[in-house]
């Protein structure tokens, strides 16, 4: 049986251990989707791109080529250079209020447009690197800096159901997932399975991650897990949503 | 490659639209990314037609910000990519070019300006002269290239390729709807048989070479932590626009000795302009004109230079004194008055600009 | 000053609004129980703000004694927009030996931050101080008070650090004083003391108009900015 390695090859170590606050989730993702570059053997083609907010702090996270963009316009920029470049596997990685809110037009077009990309977003509930405000996928009821007195909906709106609305608008040969941090193996396979589809030139492909956020939760470890186990996972349930041969995981 | 869009000159008669789309072709444009917007939506319908046979490529994107965005994409990963917007457009694409300016990314952009403010109009304006020179959150390092006729169109999109790629500076080219929409004749050519050498690209990402093993990694950002690194690193990018002013700045002057009137014009407008001080000039009159074809970096040395020798500065625009407020920044120090013929978003004609200088010269007698 | 009976280990957090004086606090206390010859950790714990909080003090707060847990700015690619990460050590810190003083941000979940810190739900000793200044608007008057202190839940006293900055009197502290004293006997909590600048402290004396202990503070932070 071949064993992993610990720390993935393509992981840049000069920048370890990386600055993530203890507890979230970023870490968890940042290793699978590294232990799958290696095993795909992508490194040298692969282009990283990070959003703005905590994902930004991935700019260096990598030995492989990355570039940190603007707040929602990693997706354009991924695709402009999928576009130019086909050759090269891009991943565009952001928040939830990078995909769901100021770049939703971006993610929404390149889906049905069948981008060959890979979108891998991190749904934490909140705005985290400003400081924990609401994000489309905050919880109802749930409390953030700006629902101080928790989420109305009938004020401040539903959480966005992105996969389901990616599987929905996205083509026959899209893969559409949702995994989280709290199943790695699951969460691994499906971003295999994403950079495979965009490898294969099948289609568009997007993994949504529930992932932990203790700072702003403010949450020790047992509550974090509760919140993404229990609550969560009630709200957003995990699970492949559209692989292309149309089969449902 | 496909074959070669232009062998030899060739005479054509076309829209500006499509001289921006056949320039792009001869200056080996690769991809052009684009949303559409009136004016320019005849650039996008020009290269999706000639595109394939050339293969070249397109993508139309959902809005102006990924038409940027995307447009950054192509750069970094080492094409010839362009997109062309106006109005609106521009004010979108404002964001992605100030990505561009922070990381030095070469785009190319062709703006067609409308009139405003918000949607207003779609002919002839020249109210995105701030907007192109100076739009975003930073100092205006970037390179703007502002024609008169169809043949400039062509003549300086294939030169705004090989500036960006150059100096790795965002470059426009400003145009406006007049110019995007009216016919008239221009050469085409291929610039490399003409013996002007395309600048060649490169790819920042997904180069040869394995990240970490064979070569460093690109990591490429916009963001800083603290103010002094930030203060760095655009006293580097200052410090380089500034140096390459003098090799890039364009312009035209006519009479520009001893002047009782030195008209100042830029774009469309220029026409008018040119035609009203040579009339004027063999009538005997002392009048002549400056004409900046580069308007960032701006020609301040060669405007002081004319300025100084004149009793009077008239400027001429189709904005309410964007032209005007460069000139007098540049002017600063020099006691030379300055006047404003500033009618925002419509034409000027020769005749206006002549019964103006006129009214100037009858007031001075 | 009247000397303080000090515990084993002074484990206190500071909490409060923006520009409550928190902060302020929490470097007077740490520089004072550092000036006692005592290991003393300070905590930047306010992930609200905190780019204006401890990080541009670490190295003269390191002069005077004082072991700073807080990111420097310089290590964290983005920190400039204000960046909202959790430094791993400050999740230990109680384990640090000696005392450890908390500079807590204030925000809508209040003193549920210390779920952050291992072992601080548990410590007994740990006191968490509201600091309150009645200048500001949510903090205001008696019931805004009670409001204030029952949202952040967990709170065993409460620190008057009424002032107007630059223009403050002793007016506006005595008032903010009998405010405070209000509102603490409203909540059943202690009014721990009146903290203020140290040229007006010297006018009030060790006690205040209604007998809590006056704390002079000199000011560090507005350094911090410029």
């Amino acid at each position: 049986m071949k064993v992993l390695p610990k720390i993935p090859k393509s992981w840049n170590l000069e920048t370890k251990p990386h600055k993530f606050c203890p507890g979230c989730g970023h870490g968890l993702i940042l290793k699978a989707l590294g232990q799958v570059i290696d095993e795909l053997g992508i490194q040298d083609r692969v282009v990283f791109g990070c959003d703005i907010g905590c994902s930004l702090l991935s700019w260096d996270f990598f030995n492989v080529d990355s570039v940190q963009t603007h707040h929602g316009r990693t997706t354009p920029v991924m695709v402009g250079i999928k576009r130019a470049n086909p050759e090269l596997v891009v991943v565009a990685y952001m928040g939830d209020g990078g995909g769901y809110a100021i770049g939703s037009q971006h993610l929404v077009n390149a889906a049905t447009r069948d981008d060959k990309i890979t979108v891998l977003l991190v749904n934490n509930t909140n705005y985290a690197m400003t400081g924990g405000q609401m994000a489309p996928t905050t919880m109802p009821g749930q409390k953030t800096e700006t629902t101080p007195y928790g989420r109305d909906v009938s004020e401040a709106g539903y959480p966005m159901m992105g996969p389901e609305m990616v599987a929905a608008i996205s083509q026959d040969g899209a893969y559409v997932a949702r995994g989280s941090v709290a199943r790695f193996r699951k969460l691994k396979e499906y971003i295999k399975k994403a950079l495979e589809n965009q490898m294969a030139m099948r289609g568009f492909s997007f993994v949504e991650t529930l992932s932990t956020c203790p700072t702003n939760w403010r949450t020790n470890a047992e509550q974090t897990w509760a919140f993404l186990e229990d609550e969560m996972t009630k709200q957003y349930p995990p699970g492949e949503l559209k692989t292309p041969t149309g089969k449902e995981g | 490659m496909g074959e070669k869009p232009i062998k030899g000159e060739q005479k054509a008669f076309m829209t500006g639209n499509e001289a921006v789309a056949w320039a792009a072709l001869a200056a080996g444009a690769d991809i052009m990314y684009g949303y559409p917007i009136t004016p320019q939506n005849e650039i996008m319908q020009y290269w999706t037609r000639l595109a394939p046979k050339y293969e070249k490529k397109f993508l139309q994107t959902e809005d102006e910000l990924s038409a940027g965005f995307t447009t950054v994409g192509g750069v970094l990963a080492g094409r010839r990519a362009f997109t062309a917007t106006a109005g609106p457009g521009n004010v979108l694409m404002q964001e992605p070019m100030s990505m561009a300016e922070a990381m030095r990314i070469p785009t190319v952009v062709v703006v067609q300006q409308r009139g405003g403010p918000s949607t207003a109009t779609v002919i002839y304006s020249q109210q995105e002269v701030t907007l192109t020179c100076f739009g975003g959150n930073g100092e205006g390092l970037r390179v703007v290239y502002s024609t008169s006729s169809h043949q400039e169109l062509f003549d300086y999109t294939i030169k705004a390729f090989n500036t960006a790629w150059k100096y790795r500076f965002p470059t426009f080219v400003l145009a406006d709807g007049y110019q995007a929409k009216m016919r008239e004749s221009l050469v085409l050519y291929d610039p490399q048989e003409k013996g002007q050498k395309m600048v060649p690209t490169e790819a920042f990402v997904g180069k040869p070479g394995t990240p970490g093993e064979d070569r460093a990694p690109a990591h490429l950002r916009n963001t800083y932590n603290i103010e002094e690194e930030l203060m760095d690193e655009l006293a580097k990018d200052i410090k380089e626009y500034e140096e390459m002013t003098p090799e890039i700045t364009e312009y035209e002057e006519f009479n520009t000795q001893d002047t009782d009137v030195l008209i100042v014009a830029h774009g469309i407008v220029f026409r008018s302009v040119a035609m009203a001080a040579r009339e004027l000039a063999e009538e005997g009159l002392k009048v002549g004109y400056f004409r900046p074809i580069t308007l960032r970096p701006f020609p301040r040395q060669e405007l002081q230079k004319a300025a100084a020798k004149a009793k009077q500065i008239l400027v001429v625009e189709s904005a309410y004194g964007q032209l005007l407020k460069m000139v007098k920044d540049n002017l600063y120090g020099l006691d030379v008055p300055i006047k404003g013929y500033l009618r925002p978003g419509v034409g000027i004609t020769p005749e206006e600009v002549v019964a103006d200088v006129r009214t100037i010269l009858g007031e001075e007698e | 000053m009247k000397q303080e009976q000090l515990p084993p280990r002074v484990l206190e957090a500071y909490i409060g609004e923006y520009a409550s004086g928190k902060s302020e606090n929490a470097v007077n206390r740490a520089i004072e129980l550092a000036g006692l010859g005592r290991r003393v950790t300070l905590v930047d714990l306010d992930l609200v703000e905190p780019c204006y909080t401890l990080r541009p003090l670490k190295r003269a707060l390191g002069e005077k004694g004082v072991i700073v847990l807080a990111w420097d700015t310089s290590e964290l690619i983005g920190l400039g927009e204000t960046g909202n990460i959790l430094k791993p050590e400050v999740r230990f810190c109680l384990r640090h030996p000696g005392d450890v003083i908390l500079d807590i941000g204030y925000g809508a979940s209040g003193v549920q931050v210390l779920n952050l810190v291992e072992g601080a739900v548990e410590e007994r000793d740990l006191k968490v101080y509201a600091v309150i200044n009645i200048a500001r608007p949510m903090t205001a008057t008696v019931p805004d008070i009670i409001d204030h202190v029952k949202l952040l839940s967990k709170v065993d006293g409460l620190i008057n650090n009424s002032h107007l900055g630059e223009e403050t009197d002793l007016e506006f502290i005595q008032e903010g004083a009998w405010v405070v004293k209000e509102a603490a006997a409203a909540l059943g909590l202690p009014v721990v003391a009146t903290s203020v600048m140290e040229q007006l402290a010297a006018e009030i004396g060790e006690t205040d108009w209604y007998g809590h202990q006056v704390r002079a503070l000199q000011r560090y932070l507005p350094q911090a900015f410029w």
